[in-house]
């Protein structure tokens, strides 16, 4: 067990057979003070007391959990682990000449890589994030914000043929990137699967991309090719290793690692992150968009996608982009959103499995009035990920005295009230 | 003790305890929560700030994209965009039932 950026966590790379059965996070029951702070982050309730009373807290089984890891991102204790790490799998094949490995950046690091070396909550990376991938040894840095542009075009064509009734899929159409949701959908409400967009995840489009198109256009051997996917998340841990996802010939994705990390990486190279000059992705997959930079922000993908279904419908260009109606931070927000020549399109945006219990109520029950759903589970989206670096404030030693007072009392009562 | 046997100064004693540990509590997570919205608000900032700056909004002009499905993939939903970038889902309910059968109790 090591810490990563102030996550303890296990180095354990499991076969994609065995992923379904692993413990992508679990409590560690020395650490664990009862004070019951991650059962208020938890969307299914896998993480409860393991006596079944008010004491240390226990992942109950892997089937239950989303692998979010919204619990460990808040844990005062810093008590619960990873159980998954690919760091030194990329270690690896980073040092063998022979292996042609690839770094595949989510959105979401960019808003996140800066805060472990010190800099501001908000501050944008992209550039050093480049600089510091090649600087790691990566042979080719492509972006993960491509195939979120890949993702419009494929989920919003979808969508226009769902509402058209080319396709005999239900309405409403559910978004597919949050691998969290995915799970949620497949474990809780295997009924609405066919309402999930077909659609990978732009990560899932990503892998064998690089494998096939990619690795064509540069001439490298498929089979050479080691493809790492950074994500701010640790369900996508869980997603890289999805038995299905190899239509590549080969497994799309090789690993998976979060933005802490990379940090740490990164940090144990050497490299002086806040130095580096800005870098852009390679050709061939690096070029993006707005549209694809907001897809780690809530409303982001319902926002990218109703910059694309309206252009595609209407066929006239969109000249505001700023769709406002569908950004925000409540956990639910609904918007009908009017196209010339086409229908007015009725969306939702949802975050947290609480609220999207309700939706998947209504739409199981023939209720759901709305034509495009999307649905993330973590709080205001990916950039608030599991895998993100930890919040300031979070961990006891860096709470104000107040807060570790609270923090004590809540302990000392064995309380489990919300915050 | 039991609270009938409570003296009413004992009562008031344990109320006034009571109410202040409510109201500071609250005010404790009003600070929390200001404090984690703080640090999400500017993440949140950063990327509509971003999407501002960048010369293409929209997905459909990508370059990188336009070369992808002229060269590879003929155009979006095609045969060949299905077999590499569109997936199934399984359906995993038995093991929650299995878990559920045991006794143990979830919040879905």
């Amino acid at each position: 067990m090591r810490e990563i950026e102030q996550v303890w966590t296990l180095s354990n790379a499991p076969e994609p057979a065995d992923a379904a059965r692993t413990y992508f996070v679990q409590v560690d029951q020395s650490k664990c003070e009862s004070c019951g702070e991650c059962e208020n982050w938890c969307g299914t309730g896998a993480i409860q007391p393991a006596d079944g009373k008010n004491g240390p807290r226990t992942v109950v089984d892997p089937a239950a959990c989303l692998n979010c890891g919204q619990c460990l991102y808040h844990c005062p204790f810093g008590a619960i682990y990873e159980g998954v790490s690919f760091v030194d799998q990329i270690e690896a094949a980073l040092a063998d000449p022979d292996t042609v490995v690839v770094a595949m950046p989510a959105p979401a690091i960019r808003y996140g890589l800066g805060e472990p070396f010190g800099m501001e909550p908000g501050s944008y990376v992209g550039g050093k994030m480049f600089a510091a991938l090649r600087k790691l040894g990566f042979d080719y840095v492509w972006d993960n914000e491509m195939t979120a542009d890949v993702t419009i075009l494929e989920e919003g064509t979808e969508l226009v043929k769902r509402i058209k009734k080319e396709v005999d899929k239900p309405l409403p159409q559910f978004t597919s990137c949050c691998p969290a949701w995915i799970k949620f959908v497949e474990t809780f409400y295997p009924d609405l699967r066919d309402n999930l967009s077909t659609c990978k995840s732009p990560i899932g489009m990503l892998g064998p991309l690089a494998k096939t198109y990619g690795a064509e256009k540069t001439h490298v051997e498929p089979a050479k090719v080691y493809a790492v996917s950074i994500m701010p998340c640790v369900a996508k841990k869980f997603e890289g290793l999805r038995p299905e996802l190899s239509d590549s010939g080969f497994r799309d994705i090789d690993a998976t690692i979060t933005t802490r990390d990379l940090a740490y990486m990164i940090k144990k190279a050497g490299i002086d992150f806040k130095s580096l000059p800005d870098e852009k992705a390679d050709p061939i997959l690096g070029d993006s968009t707005g549209a694809a930079t907001i897809f780690c922000a809530t409303g982001g993908v319902m926002e990218a996608a109703l910059r694309f279904a309206y252009e595609v419908v209407s066929g006239k260009t969109l000249k505001d982009v700023n769709l406002t109606a569908v950004r925000g931070e409540k956990s639910l927000r609904t918007a009908d959103v009017p196209i010339p020549g086409g229908p007015t399109v009725k969306v939702a945006i949802v975050y947290g499995m609480d609220q999207a219990k309700i939706i998947c109520d209504e739409v199981r029950a023939g209720k759901s009035p709305y034509h495009f759903i999307e649905v993330m589970n973590c709080p205001s989206g990916c950039v608030n990920g599991g895998g993100q670096p930890i919040p300031p404030g979070t961990r006891m030693a860096d709470k104000s005295p107040l807060e570790k007072l609270r923090f004590a009392l809540r302990r000392a009562f064995n309380s489990r009230a919300t915050v | 003790m039991s609270i009938t046997r409570l003296t009413r100064r004992q009562f008031l004693k344990a109320a006034g305890a009571t109410s202040a540990f409510a109201a500071t509590g609250l005010s404790f997570a009003r600070t929390a929560y200001a404090a984690a919205a703080d640090y999400l608000q500017k993440r949140l900032a950063a990327i509509y700030k971003q999407d501002a700056a960048m010369p293409l909004r929209k997905s459909q002009d990508n370059p990188v994209v336009k070369a992808l499905y002229k060269d590879y993939l003929e155009h979006p939903n095609s045969h060949f965009a299905h077999h590499l970038l569109h997936t199934h889902y399984e359906d995993r309910s038995a093991s929650v039932k299995k878990l559920k059968a045991k006794g143990i109790k979830l919040k879905v």
